[in-house]
């Protein structure tokens, strides 16, 4: 994201050619919960763009049947990489960086309740992403050839004992991976900390925005989540460094054991992926059709009980190993479980909606298609979790056009709205509502374009992290119909790009409120100051502007 | 001045909110106790798991003394904390050094136990599943200890030359805090490996 | 937290002052954890970095949290509907100005208690036919079983038709959760059509039993789905239905929040201009509160039970 100059009162116009240096100071020692929020976005952007490219060069490589456009080496690493950049340093830090940006907003606070802290974990996790990519230069050793960690984004064990995979690039995947894991705990407990202690006078919990309940959510799974795969993590140190026994098969560690730890963190991982994106949803729906959310309490009590069903589903990632036919049942019982609680929300979306005055403006488009994806890869979701018809299609192109229906068509979508409305807030500019319609329409053309087909070959039993196949097989067409869908997709998101940038300099003024919105972010300034809110706000319902705007008809009336 | 969503409340209510360094630390007290959770789970799926030894039963002595030590540690910091709160600075040094030492007995302990059975029992992280997971759970609460140990010794030091006063009391019950934590890991530590892993 | 003075002197706002020793230490531990893939130079000064940070950064909060003021800028923020221009209708003051809605609901809990209810009297027509086309009352429970026991799949009628206790265990576990979850989204949804329980649980109870359970089961338990009796099944279905319905409607609604905003006549009378309302519809635009469900309370007749 472009940098910006802030209405604080130091840095007032200084002699221009200072201005660059001085700027970069102010980011790099800033504590503001705003700009700590922009720089996680700015880093997620920059690695979505680059893991983004990874897809395009694997998409070039299966395009076609025997292809060898890059080598088998290369496209394992690619593989690798893309899958643990998205996870770890795309999709964590957009999601920590709206909620660093919103919750204290959305709270009436004027910071987070650490702000040191929070900076120290952004640039934590920052570090983490480069020292993954440091790998393409060092991961031998700083003096042998590079190259990437080649073992895949969940790292079975025994490819990461040290015979199988000599050198340092697992070791790389490794430390990047726990850095990061250190930074994302420290923003989540800020987070919790936050909307626990700083919320502004009348905000009791029930009256909080739901977005700043998802994020409580969130960040209190991440604690129950990402911990775990720390100390997974250490024990691969310390088998790799110093030689102990955790995954070492040949003397009695179990394989088995990694996967069950991965996924315990693995499957609420992808949770805490996804609820922000509900969160999302959760402010942009009810504003666009002028209605307040339907079924509050509902929806909190949705999420979290999807939180505490998400811990206790991770083995249908393992119905392959062989579990049994007790944990089998139990698994699959459990996962389709958690469509309980996702049904209440869809059907509370679909009651908000129902009705409404809707305004289809580019951030409620991107909502309605995540409405309806998220549906569709909910049901695929389910699919896959009856054992037996896993046991068919796990670790097939199925499996991967199910979590790319939910990663992309599910959360990409919302991350979309959510910038397309917030954007204004953020940079004080409206985005262009015309380029924004252009890119939705082509990313959603792109998006079904691969990911509905990439269900076939899958069904035909195309097995992921494929390198090449023969022509015979007949999945020839569908995956040049997928790797067509990628193109489409990017271009619509350099569109996006450019959009961002243009609007940021040319873009018309948006105003304090640009959607006649009812929470307390667009109660100030766009960008708000670094104060925030110049008066500490109080609050006597869930809609506060909505109280203001209408003080014959207050909202608290009603609760 | 920007007007921000002031709605004049009905009633004026005191408007008091949990004390962030408390919830922080409630926080991160989950997060850590998630990650010890991992190793022993790890510990007892590889307990008796061994093709050979040396095995838990055979070399491994209850280390009473010493766990003593650290559990009592608990109300020594509970104290420096309640006489701190109260104004008695010099109590709480007194406590608080009192803490230092029993931690420090503590680790000097598993030291020993360490050296004994690397040079007297040939263990260690590479011989067996046993040593992997013994080291590296008890290793883990090992270095909890060290880094509490050194923030209470950092709290004796100020207590000493006198620049902590009742004003700190928040921090020195979150640091207090912490430190329960530690002994409450120990607990189930020493349940875990000495008691029924023998 | 508003407490160490927030307020700065005058016109300003006390902030955290800025810091580059959080970065640091970030730095540093990236630096060592660097070093154990390069060299241990690397490392070392990592440490160095490290300590240093946490020396600056302690000092940053010890003894005092260091702030430093930040002027307020003088900035008019008016907050106002972009959308009240349009005149709406003079109304009588107690009037609700926006469609409340429900007034009168039923509490999630009796949605939990039909779908028990409602799992319960669903064995009966499950019972009966297990009973009239094979008889053994056992074969229906080891068919639903059967999704469990995969190696049951093959399993001939015969095998169906005897008991086993694991078969009930497992029929017991997959039927009681998915009455009570069928019963729990039921729950969930009554907010949205408060009035006829019994028509939407005999119709939408089978629905959302079909639809959650059996359709994944058509996968889950393709024993279940060759030998299934759609006739029979289907009764079933409306035998939850009905009485989850019923037993949803033995239960008093509760009032809705809503409730408090009505003016006391139409407390009283619960039969006022809320039809009207819907009839002389204002800028949708005003409408807060759910529209488009309908009103909880059109006549007083709901009391007595509809249907
Ligand atoms: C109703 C909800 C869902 C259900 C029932 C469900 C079920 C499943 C199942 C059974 C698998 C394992 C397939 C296999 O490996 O053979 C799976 C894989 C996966 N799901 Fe979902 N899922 C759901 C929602 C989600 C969501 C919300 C996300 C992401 C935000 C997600 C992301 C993934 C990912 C990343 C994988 C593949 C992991 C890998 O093998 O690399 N799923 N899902
Ligand atoms: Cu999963």
């Amino acid at each position: 994201m472009a940098v910006q100059t802030t209405t604080t009162a130091g840095t007032t116009q200084a002699a221009p050619r200072r201005l660059l240096l001085e700027v970069l100071h102010d980011w790099v020692t800033t504590v503001d919960h705003k700009k700590i929020g922009l720089m996680y976005i700015g880093y997620a952007l920059f690695f979505l763009v680059v893991a983004g490219c990874q897809a395009l060069l694997m998409r070039i490589q299966l395009a076609v049947p025997n292809n060898h456009f890059v080598s088998p080496q290369t496209f394992d690493s690619l593989f690798t990489m893309h899958g643990t950049t998205m996870v770890f340093f795309v999709g964590m830090p957009i999601l920590f960086g709206f909620g660093n940006y919103l919750v204290p907003l959305m709270i009436g606070a004027r910071d987070m309740a650490f702000p040191r802290l929070n900076a120290f974990s952004f640039w934590i996790s920052a570090f983490g992403g480069m020292l993954l990519y440091f790998s393409y230069f060092g991961a031998s050793g700083l003096y042998g050839a590079g190259s990437a960690p080649d073992v895949g984004w969940f790292a079975y064990a025994p490819l990461t004992a040290q015979i199988f995979s000599p050198g340092h690039s697992t070791d790389y995947w490794t430390l990047a991976i726990l850095l990061s894991g250190i930074g994302n705990i420290g923003t989540a407990l800020n987070i919790v900390a936050t909307t626990i202690c700083m919320r502004c006078p009348g905000m009791k919990l029930n009256r909080m925005p739901l977005l700043v309940w998802l994020y409580l959510v969130t960040s209190c799974l991440a604690f129950v989540t990402i911990s775990p795969l720390t100390a997974a993590q250490i024990m691969l140190m310390l088998d790799r460094y110093v030689g102990s026994h955790f995954f070492d098969t040949q003397a009695g560690g179990s394989a088995v054991l990694w996967m069950h730890f991965f996924w315990i963190f693995g499957h609420p991982e992808v949770y805490i992926l996804v609820l922000p994106a509900f969160a999302f949803a959760n402010e942009i729906i009810p504003v666009f059709s002028r209605k307040a959310i339907f079924g509050y309490p509902a929806m909190v009590a949705a999420s979290v009980g999807i939180g505490f069903i998400s811990l206790s589903v991770w083995a249908h990632h393992m119905f392959t190993v062989g579990l049994g036919p007790g944990p089998n049942t139990f698994f699959t019982l459990a996962t389709m479980v958690i469509a309980v609680p996702t049904g209440i929300k869809i059907f509370n979306w679909l009651a908000t909606i129902w009705g409404g005055k809707i305004h289809f403006t580019v951030a409620m488009m991107f909502a309605t298609g995540f409405l309806f994806q998220f549906l569709i890869a909910g049901l695929t979701g389910i699919m896959l979790s009856v054992a037996p018809f896993d046991w068919q299609l796990g670790n097939s192109y199925f499996v991967v056009a199910h979590f790319h229906y939910v990663l992309v068509g599910a959360i990409l979508f919302m991350i979309f709205s959510a910038f397309y409305y917030w954007f204004p807030k953020m940079s004080g500019r409206m985005l262009s509502e015309r380029l924004g319609k252009w890119h939705f329409w082509i990313f959603l053309i792109g998006f079904h374009l691969t990911f509905d087909f990439m269900h076939v070959p899958g069904l035909l039993g195309m097995p992921r992290r494929i390198y090449t196949y023969e022509a015979d097989r007949g999945w020839m067409i569908w995956n040049m119909i997928v790797s067509s869908g990628a193109v489409f997709q990017a271009v619509a998101t350099l569109l996006f790009v450019y959009n961002m940038v243009w609007s940021y300099f040319k873009g018309p003024i948006a105003g304090p409120d640009p959607w006649d919105a009812w929470t307390l972010e667009w109660s100030t300034a766009s960008p708000p100051p670094a104060y925030n809110f110049a008066e500490v706000p109080t609050v006597e319902s869930r809609r506060p502007l909505w109280d203001i705007k209408h003080p014959e008809d207050p909202d608290s009336r009603y609760e | 001045m920007s007007q921000t969503a002031v709605i004049p409340q009905t009633a004026n209510e005191a408007w008091i909110l949990p004390s962030r360094g408390v919830v922080g630390m409630a926080c991160l007290i989950v997060a850590e106790s998630a990650i010890f959770t991992i190793f022993v789970v790890a510990y007892l799926y590889y307990l008796g798991r061994d093709q050979r030894g040396p095995t838990p039963r055979q070399v491994l002595d209850l280390p009473l003394f010493t766990s003593i030590c650290l559990l009592s540690s608990s109300l020594t910091v509970h104290l420096a904390v309640a006489a701190l709160h109260r104004g008695r600075r010099h109590a709480c040094s007194l406590w608080l050094a009192a803490t230092v030492l029993l931690g420090s007995i503590f680790l000097g302990g598993t030291a020993h136990e360490w050296y004994t059975l690397i040079y007297r029992d040939g263990l260690t992280i590479q011989t067996n599943l046993f040593g992997t997971t013994f080291y590296s759970l008890v290793g883990l609460h090992a270095t909890h200890v060290l880094v509490g140990l050194a923030m209470l010794s950092l709290a004796l030091v100020f207590s000493l030359n006198g620049s902590m006063s009742a004003k700190h009391t928040g921090r020195l019950e979150v640091l207090s805090l912490y430190w329960h934590f530690v002994d409450a890991v120990w607990v189930v530590v020493f349940t875990v490996v000495y008691v029924l892993g023998r | 937290m508003h407490d160490d003075a927030t307020h700065g002197q005058g016109n300003s706002v006390l902030l955290p002052r800025p810091t580059a020793w959080p970065m640091a230490l970030a730095l540093g531990l990236s630096l060592i954890f660097a070093g154990m893939v390069t060299n241990v130079a690397v490392a070392a000064l990592g440490l160095a970095m490290t300590l240093a940070a946490c020396v600056g950064w302690f000092r940053q909060v010890l003894p005092h949290e260091a702030h430093v003021p930040v002027a307020v800028i003088a900035e008019e923020v008016e907050i106002a509907s972009a959308r009240t221009l349009i005149q709406r209708p003079q109304r009588s003051a107690s009037a609700a100005p926006r469609k409340v809605l429900p007034v009168e609901t039923f509490l999630i809990g009796n949605g939990i208690r039909g779908g028990i209810a409602g799992g319960l009297a669903m064995t009966v027509p499950a019972g009966i036919f297990s009973v009239l086309k094979y008889h053994s009352f056992w074969y229906a429970i080891n068919l639903l079983a059967a999704g469990g026991f995969v190696d049951w799949a093959s399993a001939s009628n015969a095998f169906l038709c005897q008991f086993h206790l694991q078969g009930l265990l497992a029929a017991l576990v997959i039927h009681g959760l998915t009455s009570l979850l069928v019963g729990l989204l039921y729950g969930a949804m009554l907010p949205m059509f408060p009035r006829y329980p019994i028509v939407t649980a005999g119709f939408m109870a089978p629905l959302l039993m079909t639809g959650i359970m059996f359709s994944a089961l058509n996968i889950l338990s393709p024993i279940l789905n060759q030998r299934i009796d759609w006739p029979w099944f289907i009764l079933s279905q409306i035998a939850f239905g009905l009485v989850c319905g019923y037993v949803v409607n033995l239960h008093a609604k509760v009032r809705t929040p809503q409730f408090q905003a009505l003016s006391f006549a139409e407390r009283a009378g619960l039969h006022s201009n809320l039809v009207e309302l819907d009839g002389s519809q204002a800028d949708p635009s005003q409408t807060g509160v759910q529209r488009g469900t309908q009103p909880g309370t059109k006549n007083g007749d709901k009391e007595d039970g509809a249907l």
